[in-house]
């Protein structure tokens, strides 16, 4: 656990929030939510805690896109999820000059979201044939499209009832 | 012949695949050629892409049980495993012992019948025709252990939220039994014919060395990460299902050549033999299946879950809106971040080297394309 301790020391100094999570619950340590534009310091942060790239994925939800970046580590149990919005554009920086690993898993998320990977060396469909560029899959039709906060893990009900219960009274 | 001295004339593209014998499915590389030699080898992915993400995010989630076993066909029920125990740790259900002793022992059984059809598949390619014969012999011993107890050869849809979905009886302990004495006293003889052979060793000794901080970069993971010196198994790092009670060692390369990559995998196949002793020894009694609903609702938030595939890391990362049908599911599998590697690892490598290299790394093309 200190070790994870550690690595949430170094990743404050770039994230939004640090919120340490039940692995037993929810199979990762650690989520992190970025600025859109601190993405790249993070992946170098975990770059020189030595993690390796689990993955690069997106999630469509309202009202931006998430990219999701999961970590882990080769020594050591700690399993680290970071997560940002697209900007206005749609884009969010790469970071598959850190992790050569990330190359693929952002072409992809480009092919099926649409996200584009700013300063990707190579941004080319990878698994979408040519004439399919802009078909983008895996998005939400309107009816389907869920809040950001309807996929979010729900708050302990302890806390839950304590807040509500004032705004009750009044 | 180093790039800059390299006359243009001998510079030219080759393609290899998607039907080539030596990509083991439909996967095609362009291959930037110097010569013999390789400049940059470039993968050319989805010619078989069933888009499994988008399968699982539209129906109910039981309904994508037979989904799993169909993106790694070599190691089906790690990819059902994973999958039963990602709902099992969202929805907070209790596995019973007896199932979880099921599961390792059957997923271990698949683990060697993958590792068998790899080593023949290597050899193969190499030019030896005859090590396949054997291997194939062997893994038909699981296959029809596994058909017997699961009903199918290859795309297993045995693992359950909650457990297994049948029983297994005294005919498969007995036949698993006689099958790890079998392939024990088969081990001498590979090891004679192929492992100590001076014609195989001249083709995959220093040929693809991978380090771990290449490892890390790309996320490679499972034989390619214990092949270059990194004992990391999630059987061992991330402890699940009931992994922790078997003594089991981890065996790891030294110089992450694809040498050490066919030797780590051939040592694991005694490790799973050494795992299903034990879980026979003791398999304890009791029901196989928890009490599950048959209509569950997802409770909303994320979650992850990471098993030991065949080829390694095999990771479901699932978004839940609260409904049956998960809004989000990310596979992560294993080959897809192995051959990432290729363009860095293959750089000016012969061809026929490339070809080993690409054969040590065990892919699985259907995984790669999910």
């Amino acid at each position: 656990m200190r070790q994870t301790e550690d690595v949430q020391r170094a990743v404050q100094a770039v994230a939004v929030a640090v919120t340490p999570v039940e692995y037993g619950q929810r199979g990762y340590h650690l989520l992190v939510e970025l600025e859109n534009g601190r993405v790249r310091d993070f992946a170098r942060i975990m770059h020189d805690q030595g993690y390796f790239i689990g993955f690069v994925t997106a999630v469509h939800v309202a009202p931006a896109i998430e990219v999701r970046y999961q970590f882990a580590h080769f020594d050591r149990q700690s399993r680290v999820m970071g997560f940002t919005t697209v900007d206005a554009a749609g884009a969010v920086p790469t970071i598959a000059d850190i992790f050569p690993g990330a190359n693929w898993h952002e072409r992809e998320t480009r092919d099926f979201y649409g996200v584009v990977f700013t300063g990707h060396p190579n941004l080319e469909p990878l698994i979408l044939p040519e004439e399919d560029v802009d078909l983008k899959p895996l998005l939400k039709s309107e009816k389907n499209l869920k809040d950001a906060a309807a996929v979010r893990w729900p708050e302990p009900k302890v806390a839950e009832d304590t807040a509500a219960a004032p705004a009750a009274k009044e | 012949m180093s790039e800059a001295q390299a006359p243009l004339h001998h510079r030219f593209h080759l393609n290899m695949g998607p039907q080539h014998p030596s990509t083991h499915g439909v996967l095609r590389v362009i291959l930037e050629m110097d010569g013999e030699y390789v400049l940059n080898p470039q993968p050319v992915l989805g010619y078989g892409h069933r888009m499994q993400e988008k399968m699982a995010e539209a129906r109910a989630w039981p309904g994508f049980y037979p989904n799993t076993a169909r993106m790694d066909y070599a190691g089906a029920l790690h990819y059902n495993h994973g999958y039963c125990a990602l709902i099992e740790r969202l929805a907070g259900i209790e596995v019973p012992p007896r199932a979880e002793y099921i599961r390792v022992i059957t997923s271990e059984l698949n683990r060697i019948a993958s590792h068998l059809l790899w080593y023949g598949a290597l050899l193969l390619d190499l030019g030896a025709f005859t090590p396949i014969l054997y291997t194939f012999d062997d893994r038909e011993q699981i296959l029809d252990i596994l058909e017997d107890i699961t009903g199918s050869r290859l795309t297993y849809c045995y693992f359950r939220a909650g457990g297994v979905s049948r029983d297994i009886d005294d005919k498969f302990v007995e036949r698993t039994r006689a099958f790890i004495t079998r392939l024990r006293s088969r081990f001498p003889m590979l090891e004679k014919l192929v492992n100590g052979n001076v014609i195989f060793l001249k083709r995959v000794e220093g040929v693809g060395i991978i380090d771990k901080d290449m490892c890390q970069r790309y996320g490679a993971t499972g034989p390619v990460a214990r092949g270059a010196g990194v004992p990391y198994d999630v059987r061992r790092a991330e402890p699940y299902s009931v992994y922790p009670e078997f003594d089991f060692e981890i065996p790891v390369g030294e110089n992450g050549d694809s040498l050490d990559r066919f030797l780590v995998r051939f040592k694991e196949m005694e490790q799973s033999l050494r795992i299903i002793e034990q879980a026979l020894d003791r398999l304890p009694d009791g029901p196989v299946m928890a009490k599950v609903p048959k209509k569950l609702k997802l409770s909303p938030g994320d979650v992850s879950f990471a098993v030991e595939a065949a080829r390694g890391e095999l990771t479901y990362y699932l978004i839940s809106d609260g409904t049956e049908v998960p809004y989000r599911m990310r596979i992560r599998v294993p080959s897809y971040s192995n051959l990432s590697v290729l363009p860095e690892l293959c750089h000016g490598m012969l061809l026929s080297d490339l070809v080993a290299a690409m054969g040590s790394l065990d892919l699985v093309i259907p995984e790669i394309d999910r």
